[in-house]
């Protein structure tokens, strides 16, 4: 028998741990449905929750004190936007804040005695508006309207006034809106909340459930008094390596599959826009993907119990998700927190998505978050690689450290056996 | 039923003693919500974003386009950022490195001097939420300031005086009153309910697993062993301390919302700690209601988790619940952080008291029957332990 080369015993042990893991994977309910279960619903399921982005009709109520022909024409006005809809006509406030209270309201539009009386006076009227803030979704939808109507009529009396003064129709109107305007929102027409939240929210998902799962792994070989590191005997503290690899590889076989069925086939049955090209989004899932395997590993090797990942870092979802930049801007981000960011792939993952496909920017648009995230991919890799060195030095010196750890024990008069006998129990 | 108090003192002593072996219960929950504070509260200290870069393409490069740019840049929203060309600018707008693009087109100054009505256009990235609209906003306000100045000049050049043309410019004006939140601060908004959704979350989490780890070490009949042989006793032994746990963490919370940092509060800081005390209960009840479900601690942990993440967009206050589809509002109900939602709104908002919330009370105490169906069963799995361990 030929003598085996270097790279044919490196290919051996990696396809080894390789197996081995995708064993462990497969055999451990918890994880399948960590990995399966909330990798593949969950999408759905947030989508579903999202699945109108955009609230419309925004129940209001009226107070209309001056009852003349401009506050009803408002009125007629604010009932006709997307965003309000005029529910009650109330006769006093105390009538409207009840309603508003009750919920049936959510914004007051209040329009004082003198209303008409001052725009036929040429004085400035005013009209109040109360809005609920309970969700800032009915404070932008009755401001909107408010707003919108206010400029149409700002418009519309100016137009009169000038016109009774002498003006043209054309001349009313170049001196009323003389730099007329046009909007875009190229990407999110109507700030549907649905788009925006969605694509942060997909790739979170990616990198969470994948280090849920790795961690329960990590925390059952531990329990089990195996070692997540365990080498490949021969070679006697070499090949760490092929652990990182040959294990990372099981979890990124499986989630190239879970993350482009995010990436690609969700948006699609839900009518998320996806103006990337193709190749282009793959290049994004496999450097994504590559990210998060090696941030999984680097930080599941401090989880020494298979349950505690979630005591210890189920917060830490919603925090990456505000983290990714979509809700509160990155730019106001205070310094710290930015640094603390670049912790996580799904900080530039997320923008990365955003940017080329929601955005429909090209693979350069992404390309200061695919490098920082390369460069992640190369710092957790190192952090594993040392985590396994330091986990088969411990294993080594077990009897050193127990020693240790029983005299601190002793002197802080602790009974260790007590508790044992509790904890573990060996009782009754 | 009646409750041997003393075999409750030997469970609490029991829990105890767990807590000062595995440091991870301590961990799991004071840790985790004392950094989820400093998160939250550091986070969205600026209430509202300031500066946000906004990009100007300039064609016309006169004194009014300087000085639209200048004003843009002065306000507090808004920061300029230049361009050359359009593309330059977009790619950065499509890089999510400035919020939003205007373009004033060449010869705008000499087309308004000749009241020829150039269109000034501007685009806005709406993928990024808050940043996009409030430079929206921000652009919006001052383009409508301009064409005022700009009429303000015609009227001038009529001879008309300063208030009259004040009173033409703006004939009508809005005057928005924010109701429970008058600073329209981002920061109390969200910090408000995403705290106390975090405590649900570890409460359910950290529950689960102490009553779950029983199972997994062996130790449950040791634990029916102290308690007397009832569950009753077992359940009260362990929920007494957790539930001093959770509600001392859920009273400093509140305190520090509403007394110490001074979130706005239109009703009364005592019947917050009503309500927050409300929320640990029933929070409580999901915990075990789960665990005796699926007295299996692994999947009983997973499940519990997913719920509990669930929670923070079931609350309904980011968007609101009647937006969602109906046979998603309906399953709103069966989270308690929706129920401690509509109690915080009637009374942190509306100030509205007892008369407002008396239902959501109720309806959290709903919460606290749960237990009962599973209690049961819990007790015949901690007796026969007949369940995969982990």
């Amino acid at each position: 028998m030929e003598k085996k080369t270097y790279a044919g015993i490196w290919l051996k042990d990696f396809f080894g741990i390789f197996m081995n893991e995708l064993h462990l994977i497969f055999s451990d309910w918890g994880v399948m449905i960590i990995f399966f279960l909330a990798g593949l619903l969950y999408p759905l399921l947030y989508n579903l929750m999202y699945l109108n982005g955009v609230m419309s009709d925004t129940p209001v109520a009226v107070v209309d004190n001056a009852d003349c022909m401009e506050s009803r024409r408002y009125v007629r006005e604010v009932d006709a936007t997307r965003e309000c809809a005029v529910a009650y006509h109330c006769l006093n406030m105390p009538e409207a804040e009840k309603l508003m209270q009750e919920g049936k309201v959510h914004g007051i539009f209040y329009f004082p005695s003198d209303f008409g009386e001052k725009i036929n006076r040429i004085e400035t009227a005013t009209v109040s508006v109360y809005t609920d803030m309970s969700s800032f979704l009915y404070y932008k939808n009755a401001l909107i309207a408010a707003n919108m109507v206010m400029l149409h009529e700002v418009n519309q009396i100016q137009v009169e006034k000038y016109t009774a003064m002498g003006f043209s129709g054309q001349e009313a109107s170049q001196i009323v809106q003389a730099i007329p305007y046009e909007e875009n929102n190229p990407y999110n027409r109507a700030f549907s909340y649905s788009i925006f939240l969605i694509s942060a929210i997909l790739f979170v998902i990616v990198q969470q459930t994948m280090f849920y799962g790795m961690s329960m792994l990590v925390g059952t070989a531990r329990e089990q008094r195996r070692s997540f590191a365990s080498l490949p005997d021969q070679l006697e503290g070499l090949g760490v390596g092929r652990v990182v690899l040959g294990r990372g590889m099981a979890y990124w076989l499986i989630y190239m599959a879970i993350a482009l069925y995010i990436a690609m086939i969700v948006p699609a049955i839900f009518g998320i826009p996806q103006r990337g090209q193709y190749w282009e989004i793959f290049i994004l899932v496999f450097v994504f993907v590559t990210d998060c395997v090696m941030f999984c590993s680097a930080w599941s090797s401090v989880i020494t119990r298979r349950e505690s990942v979630f005591l210890l870092f189920l917060f830490i979802s919603p925090i990456c998700l505000f983290l990714t930049g979509c809700s509160w801007p990155t730019f106001a981000f205070p310094k710290f927190w930015k640094l603390f960011s670049y912790l996580f792939p799904t900080t530039f993952g997320c923008q990365a998505f955003i940017n080329m496909s929601t955005a429909g920017g090209d693979i350069m648009s992404a390309q200061v978050q695919l490098i920082a995230m390369t460069l992640q991919t190369i710092i957790y890799y190192a952090i594993s690689c040392i985590a396994i060195f330091i986990e088969n030095w411990i294993i080594k010196h077990k009897e050193m450290l127990l020693e240790a750890r029983n005299k601190i024990a002793a002197k802080a008069g602790i009974d260790l056996d007590e508790d044992r006998r509790i904890i573990a129990g060996k009782s009754d | 039923m009646a409750v041997a108090w003393h075999n409750v003192r030997a469970v609490a002593r029991r829990e105890l003693r767990i807590f000062r072996q595995r440091p991870i219960y301590l961990l799991g929950s004071v840790v985790t919500v004392l950094f989820c504070t400093v998160f939250y509260l550091t986070f969205f200290k600026d209430g509202l974003p300031h500066d946000l870069p906004i990009g100007v393409v300039d064609f016309d490069n006169s004194s009014f386009s300087r000085n639209f740019s200048q004003q843009l840049d002065a306000t507090q929203l808004g920061k300029v950022v230049k361009y050359n060309s359009f593309k330059a600018a977009n790619e950065d707008m499509q890089s999510g490195k400035i919020t939003s693009v205007c373009v004033i087109p060449s010869g705008m100054y000499a087309d308004v001097s000749a009241n020829r009505r150039p269109t000034f256009t501007f685009y806005v990235n709406g993928l990024y939420f808050v940043g996009g609209a409030l430079s929206y906003k921000d652009i919006l306000m001052m383009i409508n300031m301009t064409n005022g100045a700009v009429q303000r000049e015609v009227l001038r050049a009529k001879g008309m005086n300063e208030a009259t043309i004040m009173n033409h410019i703006q004939p009508v004006q809005v005057d928005v009153h924010q109701i429970g939140n008058q600073y329209t601060n981002y920061g109390y908004y969200l910090t408000n309910i995403l705290l106390p959704a975090i405590l649900e979350m570890i409460i359910i989490v950290v529950l689960i697993y102490s009553l779950g780890a029983e199972l997994k070490y062996g130790t449950s009949k040791h634990l029916l062993h102290t308690s007397g042989n009832s569950m009753l006793t077992a359940l009260l032994g362990k929920l007494l301390v957790y539930t001093i746990l959770f509600s001392a963490i859920g009273l400093i919370l509140v305190m520090l919302l509403y007394d110490w940092i001074h979130f706005p509060i239109n009703g009364s800081i005592w019947n917050m700690f009503v309500a927050i005390l409300l929320l640990v209960l029933a929070s409580e009840g999901v915990a075990i209601l789960i665990i005796g479900l699926l007295p299996i601690p692994r999947l009983a942990l997973s499940i519990g988790a997913l719920y509990s993440v669930l929670g923070f967009s079931m609350s309904g206050f980011t968007l609101p619940i009647e937006v969602m589809p109906p046979y998603i509002q309906g399953l709103a109900v069966a989270f308690p952080i929706r129920h401690y939602f509509l109690f915080y709104t009637q009374e942190v908002i509306f100030g509205a008291g007892f008369a407002g919330w008396w239902q959501e009370a109720i309806h959290l105490l709903l919460f606290l029957f749960l237990p009962l169906v599973v209690m049961h069963r819990l007790k015949k799995v901690y007796i026969l332990q007949n369940f995969p361990k982990d």
